[in-house]
Formats: structure tokens, sequence, C-alpha cells
């Protein structure tokens, strides 16, 4: 347990990487994506995520069989009880334009990750294995980053550029990136003075090549970790951001817009909000087991090691 | 010795605003559209957007206007609000106090309880309840704050029970705190949010120390479990959880911002949503350096703790 | 003068329509019936949403709806607009054109003076209007007086309005409340008032009180003590503060809860009809729209009743393309209906036999205009047309692009269909969002413009009517109803059809009746 640590977000990863480490997988060598579903944890997540990437992607498919509507168009009176679970504040099918809600938010939230993870381990990566004054310029720079909360720096970038797609996803994915360059670099460093990162830099193999074959395949485990943290996170900044009026624009189908655009009639039509809280709540749920449940089988071949 | 690091520490947190107030005002200059007309409305006439202009100096050079706005920072003075037209500290003035209020109710519960759920859990490891609470905070470690205030509104002000207020009700000049029913919502989504955090760091640190060698020698010795555990363990896994209550409140002046907006709650949070909703960058401008300074000092406030607590940091001081 | 003829007919038809849609939603009735007879005394505390430090009590800068209701309650002007939205005296007893409306003469009602008991005289109308016109620093109404030469006394009641060219709607301009009487000494900061009520306190963005002005011409018939203004920063903290009975009245609600709330039984809805609209708007000089068939084709994919339901919740009046529905000359044109056979074979003649792709700028400038979009948008689909919504932020929309958007909306009070026009018709309007500037149509409007008489202008505003109708840029779907809420003790408010909120903010009618 570091004290030094000085990032609320690498104590989150501490502290779900301090969960306890399963006995029985100590002993021999597992593959990882065994370990994961070994555990409670990991099946539970990885059958809730499923579940809901398989419902949003699906869902765009199944909007004629479960009202014969799109879901732009128009059933009956605003909040009216009408269809499985009502209409919302414009007369609209709340049931179809849940179904069509779900895929933006994945996608927008899986490409903030990549985004992210893509620039923050290279950062990482390059700061650890540089060395020297880069790395300290480069570090001094990701706590300029990490000094503004996420959401306020994403509240400032759509002041300035406007609530678009490309806005949301590369403001999360750009601000996730300091945060998964500390443990790319703390990851590297771990690893940087094995032997065979000392012998394929005797060989004479260009530098990318040794951050790439060498150091990335080793650093895997702690990035995998934190991707899934980050998954977690992005859809969770992605939703709150629509839910504040801020994300996606009408007329999208979006379950963060739709709680915002229903929220209003939250006591005489539920479902217009509680259906999208239900399918957020139950997407990143799962997202943050699978993360954990990578922590707990990292932690497991590292304890091998 | 310790006041070398500290200071070096000082002078890395000034560093570190000066260079957000460079990122949040450049930011600015990126953006469209005439301040003055805003602050006037669609009907002004150009005479008066052009006496406007003048008098907030927007006419100047940006490097200019950024000396301006940064010297106003340190006297209070934050500028127009274009949105408004009025001043951007009387704007915010009780909105910091009303804000205040909620995260410091919320720190003032969810420490403690985070610390006792952290004992209680590493001290009953492995068994179902300790699994059931991991589980329980991860489940709402994972959900956005947002998620969890309808859960609760739902619940408690609508559908299930109607029994507490859903939506903060302040009438002009009366603080928020005279109307406590409305505090509990907000505060307790803040709580569930932060709390199964430091429960999580709570528990990994006390089962460290339980397993430490000087708890066992206490034992050993014939302390009572009770004691051991009171005034040997539970003090010892304080120093690093009081870095994660420190990031947990620094986390808080951001995190309020969706719950405020959720529960229309009259504080910093709802102003910053206001503000970008009408694109009234002094306001954002403001609250995002007030943001960042909150986070700046709290760091600032557990480096320093951990420096003076740690004995291995002490020593490589 | 308008004579209340036709338009007086129309008013008391909305009167009673706008009584039976108060049956339909929900029991709520007008105040009256409860709250008893008019008693005097007690305090009527209002809730307003919106406010901020720049809100003001200058009689000629009013911004935000609490502006407003301070202006109207503290100020008069020579005229006002009633219930109906007529043009009716407050201050002045008469006002004549002369012939050729160059001239116009207000003679003012006899002994009426400011709050601090000092006669109401002609030099300060005269100051007034050099308030509001200073060319150094020209106040809201500025734009209405743009021809307004000098203001002359000629005697101890009268004066002479001089215009520089013929305005036969003089009368219009100097009813609006942006045009109040202050004395010549007038000081912003601490008021005297010439309207029914004065000043006791006012804290920008948070309450306003004023009481009862004694020198008044009617303050025999003022009831009330005292009012209490209270700011609020959302809707869901004003009805709060409404079913809390932390307020009396609230003005504006939004329609979709209209029926939740009209359900309380303490509460009485105030559902006016207004003159409010909430239009698209073509650019008739740019592609696609400088098609006059691609405009038609526009105006028939609109479910206008749908319109009505989904946007407002079923709280307003259907609309026929033509703005001013309280004029007295408002035209009888066969309402206009969905029709998209018509529609695509009209675009089809445009060139656009596959439909066409627009791009709908929209923005919350109004509550209902995002939605409106949104439900056009779908409507339009039905008949080949892919509309793209774009949706901004207000600022941007009121920004430098504003009234340059090809396709986008805007907001409008009710106005009669001439001052309508004057704002937003003309090549020289300065909110002329559809650009529409027709030399046949310039022509007709001058020799409209000249004549006081609406009886006698009749003919040449059914032309121009006709011209708006048949190729004009504005797709009308409807008027908006206003929509407040008081508690069942609150008597004398009444529909109000100007589009101002609670019988028009004018109080002096209002009474707390016995609980």
């Amino acid at each position: 347990m570091s004290t030094d640590a000085n990032s609320l977000d690498d104590l989150k990863s501490a502290a779900t990487d301090a969960a306890e480490v399963p006995k029985e997988s100590q002993t021999t060598y597992v593959p990882f994506y065994k370990r994961v579903l070994a555990q409670k944890q990991g099946k539970i997540g990885l059958t809730i995520t499923l579940v809901i990437v398989v419902l949003s992607l699906c869902g765009p498919l199944l909007l004629p069989w479960a009202t014969g509507n799109t879901a732009t168009e128009f059933v009956t009176k605003p909040f009216s009880p009408y269809g499985l679970f009502g209409s919302d504040n414009l007369g609209r099918d709340v049931l179809s334009r849940f179904l069509a809600g779900g895929l933006t938010l994945i996608v927008y939230g899986v490409l903030a990750t990549v985004l992210g993870m893509v620039v923050g381990a290279i950062i990482g990566m390059l700061a650890a294995y540089v060395g020297g004054r880069f790395d300290a310029v480069i570090m001094r720079l990701n706590d300029v980053i990490l000094a503004i909360p996420q959401l306020v720096f994403a509240l400032l970038a759509i002041t300035v550029l406007g609530p678009q797609g490309w806005v949301l996803v590369t403001v999360i994915g750009l601000t996730h990136a300091p945060r998964i360059a500390r443990v790319a670099r703390s990851a590297t460093l771990g690893v940087i003075t094995e032997d065979y990162i000392k012998a394929a830099e005797m060989y004479a193999m260009p530098r990318w090549k040794v951050l790439l074959r060498e150091l990335l395949p080793n650093i895997t485990g702690p990035l995998s970790v934190e991707a899934g943290l980050r998954l977690t996170y992005s859809i969770g900044y992605i939703a709150s951001l629509s839910f504040l009026g801020l994300g996606l624009q009408p007329p999208a189908a979006d379950w963060g817009l739709m709680i915002n655009e229903n929220r209003i009639a939250l006591s005489i039509q539920p479902w217009g909000v509680l259906l999208p809280v239900i399918a957020i709540a139950l997407l990143t749920i799962g997202t943050n087991l699978l993360a954990d449940s990578f922590a707990r089988a990292t932690a497991s071949t590292s304890v091998e090691a | 010795m310790f006041g070398k690091v500290i200071g070096k520490r000082l002078l890395f947190s000034a560093f570190i605003l000066i260079a957000v107030s460079l990122l949040v005002f450049g930011a600015t200059l990126l953006l469209p559209g005439d301040a003055a007309r805003a602050i006037l409305g669609q009907q002004a006439t150009p005479e008066r957007i052009a006496a406007l202009n003048e008098q907030l100096g927007l006419n100047d050079p940006a490097w200019l206007r950024y000396f301006h706005w940064l010297g106003g920072l340190f006297v209070g003075d934050f500028g127009t609000s274009s949105a408004t037209g009025g001043s951007v500290s009387a704007l915010l003035g009780d909105r910091v106090w009303a804000s205040f209020v909620l995260m410091g109710l919320a720190a003032i519960v969810s420490v403690p309880l985070g610390i006792g759920l952290g004992v209680y859990q590493a001290l009953h490891r492995g068994g179902r309840r300790d699994q059931a609470m991991t589980g329980a905070s991860l489940v709402f470690a994972a959900m956005p704050e947002f998620v969890i205030g309808i859960g609760l509104i739902a619940i408690f002000a609508t559908s299930v029970f109607q029994i507490l207020p859903a939506v903060t009700l302040a009438p002009p000049g009366e603080p928020v705190w005279n109307r406590p029913e409305q505090l509990i919502l907000p505060t307790l989504t803040l709580i569930l949010v932060v709390t199964p955090y430091i429960v999580r760091m709570m528990r990994a640190t006390m089962i460290e120390v339980l397993d430490s060698g000087f708890v066992e020698m206490a034992r050993l010795k014939g302390v009572p479990e009770k004691r051991v555990i009171l005034r040997h363990a539970v003090p010892h896994a304080l120093g690093p959880v009081a870095q994660v209550v420190a990031i947990q409140l620094a986390w808080l002046a951001g995190g309020v911002v969706v719950v405020e907006f959720l529960f229309r709650y009259p504080g910093l949070g709802q102003a910053l949503i206001d503000g970008v909703t009408y694109r009234d960058v002094q306001v954002v401008q403001a609250i995002s350096m007030l943001v960042a300074a909150v986070y700046v000092v709290v760091n600032l406030a557990a480096d320093v703790v951990g420096i003076l607590t740690n004995p291995k940091l002490r020593s490589a001081a | 003068m308008n004579t209340p003829n036709r338009r007086q007919a129309l008013g008391a038809g909305l009167a009673v329509s706008a009584l039976a849609g108060l049956s339909a939603c929900g029991g709520g009735t007008v105040g009256a019936a409860d709250a008893g007879k008019p008693v005097k005394g007690g305090t009527l505390r209002v809730g307003i949403t919106g406010g901020n430090s720049a809100d003001t009590i200058d009689a000629h800068i009013p911004v935000n709806n609490g502006d407003v209701c301070r202006s109207v309650n503290l100020y008069n002007a020579l005229y006002g607009w009633d219930d109906d939205s007529q043009v009716v005296p407050l201050l002045a007893e008469s006002f004549e054109a002369n012939d050729d409306s160059t001239v116009w003469t207000c003679t003012l009602k006899e002994g009426i003076k400011f709050s601090d008991g000092k006669p109401i005289t002609p030099e300060d109308v005269v100051f007034s209007f050099k308030r509001i016109t200073d060319p150094d620093d020209p106040k809201t109404a500025a734009a209405n007086f743009t021809m307004l030469d000098k203001v002359v006394p000629t005697g101890e009641r009268t004066l002479e309005f001089r215009l520089s060219e013929p305005n036969g709607l003089f009368n219009d301009a100097v009813a609006e409340y942006t045009a109040g009487i202050v004395p010549v000494d007038y000081d912003p900061e601490n008021p005297v008032c010439s309207g029914p009520f004065k000043l006791k306190s006012f804290t920008a963005a948070q309450s306003t009180v004023l009481v009862p002005n004694e020198y008044y011409f009617d303050y025999d018939k003022t009831y009330l003590d005292e009012v209490e203004l209270l700011n609020f920063n959302d809707d869901d903290a004003l009805i709060n503060a409404l079913l809390s009975t932390q307020v009396d009245a609230i003005a504006g609600i939004p329609l979709a809860l209209v029926e939740v709330i009209g359900a309380d039984e303490r509460m009485s809805i105030l559902n006016s009809k207004t003159g409010m609209w909430l239009p698209f708007t073509m650019r008739v000089d740019k592609k696609p729209f400088d098609d006059v068939k691609v405009r038609q084709a526009f105006r028939l994919v609109v479910d206008r009743p749908q319109m009505i339901e989904q946007v407002l919740s079923g709280y307003g009046t259907i609309g026929n393309d033509m703005f001013g529905p309280l004029s007295e000359n408002y035209p009888k044109f066969p309402q206009r209906k969905r029709d998209i056979d018509k529609a695509k074979k009209l675009l089809a003649e445009a060139g656009y036999p596959d439909g066409l792709e627009v791009e709908l700028v929209t923005a919350p400038i109004q509550s209902g205009a995002v939605e409106a979009a949104q439900v056009f948008a779908q409507q339009a689909a039905d008949a080949g047309i892919t509309v793209k919504i774009r949706k901004v932020d207000a600022t941007t929309f009121f920004g430098d692009e504003y009234l340059k958007w090809d396709f986008a909306q805007d907001f409008w009070y009710t106005r009669d269909f001439m001052p309508q026009v004057i704002s937003c018709a003309l090549s020289e309007s300065p909110f002329n969002e559809t650009h529409w500037d027709d030399a046949k149509f310039n022509k007709v409007f001058d020799k409209a413009r000249a004549i006081p008489d609406a009886g006698e202008r009749r003919d040449y505003e059914h032309e121009l009517q006709k011209m708006l109708y048949d190729e004009g840029g504005y797709i009308v779907w409807g008027f908006a109803n206003q929509v407040d809420a008081f508690q069942k003790y609150v008597g004398g408010l009444v529909p109000n059809s100007t589009g101002r909120p609670l019988s028009g903010w004018r109080f002096d009618r209002v009474w707390i009746g016995e609980v």
C-alpha cells in the first residue's frame, strides 16, 4: 500500500488490487480468462455485461417486434400509460426508446476507453522507459490535468466546443490518459530491469520494438484491470453528461437523455426513468465486477511469479 | 528537513494552479460568440453592446485579459457572468457555502462509517457478511452518482415511500440548512458513492496490519483482543486510509456536480451546469478553478500528513 | 381608436373556451368562485423563475419575467393592454391621430399623480420619451419610436407626438409596458412610480416588495396591502413553493404538469389562451426554401393537432400559418391541414421527387421549442423529408447566426398583425428571420400603416395576410396557452391573452379571500 500515491484513481485501483487473492489459483498456472471466470465476480460480471451489451446491440432490431414502431415515433399523449412501459414526455413508446438507447452509450464508452488506454499506455511506458527529465516533465503535466476532476474537465470542454459526440469521446479519453499513464509507468518500471529487456537492448533492438514486443506484453495484467475500471468510468461519465443534458442531444434515443427528459414525471410515469437507470446500473456494475476479477486474476499470477 | 519537503510540495501546488489557470483560460479563447450580446439579450442595440464590450474589457488582447482575470482571482473577483450580467462572485457566494455544507455532511458521515465497516470486514474476513459487503461496495462504487440518486428518489420520495423531498426548495435568501430534511437524500447519495472506497481501503490496510508482526506480538503478550484492535491495529491502518479520505474529499468537490443537479440543490455544481448550458464562460472558469484549488489544497494536506506520519518517508526526506 | 367590435366578440369567445379548457384539465377552476367576494387587505406572495443580479426596477429596460412584472405594477404607460390584448387607456384619457397620422394628440387623465404626490404633467411624458429614445443610451422600446420626431406639450393636460412619417399604429407603440411614464427627476435606483403600486424593497434575484400607491387614480379599487415577488431557481422549486403554501401564486408551470398540479384540491389553474407562437422559420431567399413550393410542402406536412397535443400537452390553439390571432382583422382563411400527398406532389414539382434533407436548428429558447423540432422531424419524414435536428444552446442560437439560420425556430409574444409585421416581415424589420422582402407587400403595408382605424385597414391587412398565408416563410402551427397556478383563496385572477402571466401581472385587481 503506497502512501505517496496522490491520485484518487491510483487508490481506487489500489483498493481494487488489494482484494484478497484466492488461494487455489496460486499453485499452478491457469490462463487469464480461466482465472477470471473461476471467480464469482468474474462470472456474474461477465454475464451481466453480456446481457446488457447484447440487449443494446439487438435492441434496435427488436423494435418492430416490441411495439411496431421506431424509437422516434409517437404513439399517444405524453406521460400516458399506453403500452408495456408507457410513453415518454413526447408520447413516444418508452420500451422502444429503451431498446434503441444503449448502443451509443456503449460505443462511446468503449471508444473513450480505447483512446485513453492507447494514449495513456504510450505516455506511461515512454516516461518509464526514457526516464530522466522527460519522465519528470510528463508526470508534472499529468498532475496538472489530474487537478481538475474528469467531469468538470468534460464540462469545460463542452462549454467551449458544444455537446458533440467526438467531444465527449475525446475529452473523456484524454482525461483518462494521465491516470492510465501512471499505472502503465509504474508497471513498466517494475519490469524494465528484468533480464529479457536488458538482453533485447543488448541486441540493439529498436526502442519502439522493445516497447511493443517486450514491455507491452508484460504489463497487460495491470493494463487490463485499468481498462475494466476505465470502461466503467467512461460509461458513467457519458451517461452522466447525457443526464445533465450536455451529452447526446435530442432526438437521440439514449439512456442518459431519457432519464433527463422524463425526470420531471418520475412520480406519474416512472418507467421512462427507471428502465434506463436500471440498465446503466447493471452495465456499470457488470464492468466493475469484471475489472475486480481481472485484478484478482492478475494478482494471482504475480504471486506465482 | 520537513520544511524543505513541504515547501517543495507547496511550490509544486502553486505551479499546478497556475498551469490549470492557463488551461482553463486558454480553453475559453476557442469559444465563438459574443459575450456582450449574451448578457444584454436578443434585442440589445449595437450601442449598448459596444459600451458593454468596452466596460468588460473584451477589446483587450488575450494575454492582458488573462492577467486581469488571474489578478481578479486573487482578490475574489471572478468577472462578470454573461448569462446574468452580474458579478460571478456574488452569484457563487451563497452557493459555495451550500456546497460546503453538503460535502461536509457527507464527509462527517462517510469517514467514520467507512472506517468502521472496513474494520468490521477485516475482522470477519472471508465470512459471509464480509463477502456480501465486498459485493455491495463493488456495486455502489460502480454506479454513476445520478443512478444511485434516482434510485433513492424512487424509493424514498416518489414511487415506494413518499417520506422525503425529492428536490431542494430554497426560498431566496434562506440558507439550505434551515430545512434539514431536504439535505438527507443528496447527502445519502454522496455517502453511498464515497464510502465504498474508504471501506475497501480500510479493510485491505487493516488486514495487512492484523497480519503483521507487532499485532501478533501484542496478542502473544496477552493484550486483550479489543485493545489489540483499538489501540494497536486501527491507528496503524489509519495512516494510509487518511490519504484515501483526503482524496475522497477532493473528489467530492467534483462529484457533487451531478448530485446537486439531480436534487436541484442550490450549490456550485448546479451553477456549473447552468453555466455550461448557457455557455456562461466566466462562471465555468471560476468554478473549475475553485474545484482545482480544493483538489490541490486537500492533496497538499494529504501529502503533508503522509510525510509526517510515515516513518519510511520521514527517513527518506 | 380601436373600436371594440369584432375583437371584443373574439375576446369573449376566448374567455369561454379558456374556461372550457379548464374544466377539461382536472377540475381546476378560476379562483373567484373559491376566493369569495373581494376583500381588502392581505399579502400576495408570487413566485417566478429566473432573475439574476442584473434584475432591474428601471421602467424602461425590463428583460426577464420579474423585470416585466415590476415594470407593469410600478409604472403606467399612456395606454396598456387589457385581458383580451386590446389597447385601453391608462394614464391617457384619449389619444387621437390627425388625418394623415403624422401628429398624435394625447390628453392625460385629470388629477393623476405620481407616488410622491406630485401631478403627472405633459413635461413628465416628454421626459419619459426622451429617456426611452436617448440616442446615447436607447432603451428597450426605442426601436418602436424611430419615427417619433418630437413630443411637444400643448396644454396643462395635452401634448402632441409629431412623427416624421405617417403611422396609424402609434397608439400600439405607446401601449407597450416598456413605455412607462416616469417623472422628470426620475431616479431608477429610488423610483417614483406612476403605476398602481410603489416599491417598498428590492433585492435583485431574490425578492421585491410592492405596496399600493396611495396617489394612484384607482387606489380605492386596489385590494392588497402588499405584494411580495419571490425569485426561484427553476420550475421544480417554484411548484414546490406553491404546494407547500410558501407562495400564493406562481407564474408559468410546465404544461406537462398541469394535470398533476390541477389534481391538488387546494390549487387553481389559470389557463389563458394567448397569441404566443413558436414558429418554424424558413428563409425565403435560401435553397431549398427559395422555392415557394417547398415552403408550401413543409407547411402541409405538419400535423397541427398532434403538435398541440404533444408539444403543448393540449394547452394551445391550432395555428394557420398566420400570426396575430387576436388582431381585429385576423383573416378567416381555410384551416391548413396535413396533406402528405399534396406535399409530396409539391416537392416533386420543385425538383425533389425523392424527398430532400434539411437541417433544422433548434435551441431551448422557450419551453417546447426543442420538443416541437423533434415532433416536426417525425411528421416530415412521412413526406420523404429528412429533418436533421441540430440542437444548440440558447446563447449560440441568439448569437452571430441568429436571423441567418436557413431553417430554425423562434418565439414571439402576443402581438397584433401590424406591429408584428413591423417586427419581422419588412426588409427593415429588426427580426426578419424569414428574409421576407416583397415589393408588393411593402407597398400595401405602407398604405395600411397610415390608417389608424383597424376597420378601415381591413382590406389592406387581408391582402398582406393572404400573401403571407400563401407564400410566407413561417410555419405557424399553434399558439401556446399561458398556464399559471395559484391557491384557491386568491381572487381576481382571470384568463389574460397577452401572454404575460397571472392576468398580465396586474395585481391591483387581485385579492386574498377567506380560506
